[in-house]
Order: C-alpha cells, then structure tokens, then sequence
C-alpha cells in the first residue's frame, strides 16, 4: 500500500532512481543519476505502475508485483521517459495513461 | 485458435448493447500445470517482467517458499521428469500457444470444437493406457510375490471345508421355522 514516505523505485529511464511519494498526487525525487535535468528533491509527478500489494482486475485477474514502481509523468500524463521496463496493467489505459502503455513492453 | 474481440456489438432485440470484452486465454499454472480459468488465481510479475502464473493460494504459496515444482511430488512437472506421465504423443501438437487472433468463422469454430473434444478423448485415453503400462509391472510382481507367500505358508491356511467343519470358528446353524403366507388382504394396524 502506497502512501506519503514511501519510497518508490522507477520503471522508466527518466533519469530518476528513487522517489518518495508525498501526497497521493505528487512525489519527490529522492535519489536521481547526477548531471540530469531532474534535480534531486524536486517535487514531480509520478504514476504507480507496479505494487507488491495485489491489484485486483475487473476481469476477475489478480496481479501483484515484485515492487513498487512508478513511471515519472509531467502535468498532462505523458511519461517524462522514454522507454519503461516491465509488463503494465491493463488498468493504466482506461485511466488515461496511454501513453504510458503504448511505451510498455508487455500489457496484462 | 483464440478469438481477440475487443469491442463486439450485441444487437438485442431492437437496442445496440456495446460491450467491451477482454481477450480470454486459458493459462497454465507455473507450478502445477493446471490450467488456470479466468477470474482464478494470481499472476506475480517479477521485476525481469517474467510472469508467473498460479493456479490457487497452494501453488502460489509454494512458489514464495521457493520450491521447485521439479522436485514437488503432486506437480505435473515432477510426473512429467519421473515418467509417472505420458510426455511425447501427437495430440500434445493441437495445444500450442497461438498469439495470432483468427476471424471468427462459424464452421471453423465449430470443428474445433468438436475435435477439442475429441483430442480431449483421445489424450487422456492415452495416458491412462500410459500409467496402466506403468504399474502392470507392478502388479504382476505382487500377484507372483503373493503365489509364493501363499506356498511358503500354505500350513497356514485352512482348507475352506475344514473351516466350515470347526465349530469354533463359525456361527451355530439355527433352524428357523417360516410361518405360512400371509393373505393379502389388508390386516389391521396393530394397536
């Protein structure tokens, strides 16, 4: 279960390694790779794609993850990177995030 | 063949339903090769995105606990390596896994339905002959271990009309004397 302080890993290459969600909307950069546009501490957007909690499908199907991954997002939805690692439910699409899945390279 | 509708309309009776199905697939349990239905068990996508599938909570729980199907008696992957079960035969060839979505084509779905059936058949006919082979040998053994018991203690055993004779060893004859026929007219209830 997700919640303010909790660390996050990330599943894109948007340059972040670490964030730590803050409010339910938001989160803050934690640890970043050095010399990128991202700065360390910076509040940024982030959408959970992968929990250890299970996540319950409205086709009946049942997920759970190794981990807790976000993708980073600007303020439209679109993935701050370029290329995410990792099957993506198929959740993300009806939640607008189609971006997202179309950068996926599997989709449950 | 696995039909990929996404959207399908249903026309029913004068309204348009639009309805928004997933595709369906029938997995296999990573741990025990059951197949997995939709709506049941769990699918673990660990973080090099393998995707392992269970079944149920047992096979799952298993799987946390590290076991090695291989080595997990009950599995169809230990029977498979053990040779408990049939692993090579032809109709094994009518079940791979198929990622191309076919167009629905009525006759088509319908003979396949049919010969699912009848491979179905003639499968698992297969494979009991398979485990039948199998545990001949042993029976076989038994029966010629059990002629020899039989031999070695015949001293043993007493002759069926012997045993008959002993009074001791079976119940007393008791004669019984039948009351005639009743009549079959209706008799009053005993009060």
């Amino acid at each position: 279960m997700i919640q303010p302080q909790t660390h996050l890993n990330v599943a894109d290459n948007s340059r972040t390694r670490e964030l730590m969600c803050i409010r339910v909307i938001e989160a803050m950069i934690k640890e970043a790779i050095p010399n990128t546009p991202l700065e360390r501490l910076e509040v940024i957007r982030a959408v959970i794609v992968y929990t250890r909690k299970e996540l319950k499908c409205d086709n009946g199907m049942i997920i759970r993850y190794d981990d807790n991954a976000t993708v980073v997002i600007d303020q439209e939805g679109n993935s701050k990177g370029t290329r995410i690692f990792g099957a993506i439910a198929r959740e993300l699409r009806q939640l607008n995030f189609t971006k997202i899945v179309l950068l996926a390279p599997e989709v449950l | 063949m696995i039909s990929d509708i996404v959207n399908v309309i249903f026309y029913l009776g004068n309204c348009v339903l639009l309805v928004n199905l997933r595709r369906m697939r029938l997995e296999k349990c990573w741990f025990c090769s059951s197949t997995v239905y939709p709506g049941h068990g769990i699918q673990f996508v660990r973080n090099d995105a393998k995707i392992f599938r269970f079944c149920r909570s047992k096979c799952h729980k298993n799987f946390k606990m590290k076991r090695n199907p291989r080595k997990v008696k009950w599995t169809k992957a230990y029977r498979r390596l053990h040779g408990k079960d049939m692993t090579h035969d032809s109709t094994f060839e009518f079940e791979r896994k198929r990622n191309r979505p076919e167009r629905y084509d009525r006759n088509l779905a319908e003979n396949t339905l049919k010969a699912i059936k009848k491979i179905d058949k003639i499968r698992s006919d297969r494979a009991s002959d398979h485990i039948k082979n199998r545990l001949k040998t042993g029976k076989v053994q038994r029966q010629k271990e059990a002629r020899k018991q039989l031999e070695q203690g015949i001293h043993l055993v007493k002759a069926p009309h012997a045993l008959a004779q002993d009074s001791s060893l079976c119940l007393p004859k008791i004669k019984v004397n039948v009351s005639q026929a009743q009549t079959e007219e209706n008799q009053p209830m005993e009060e």
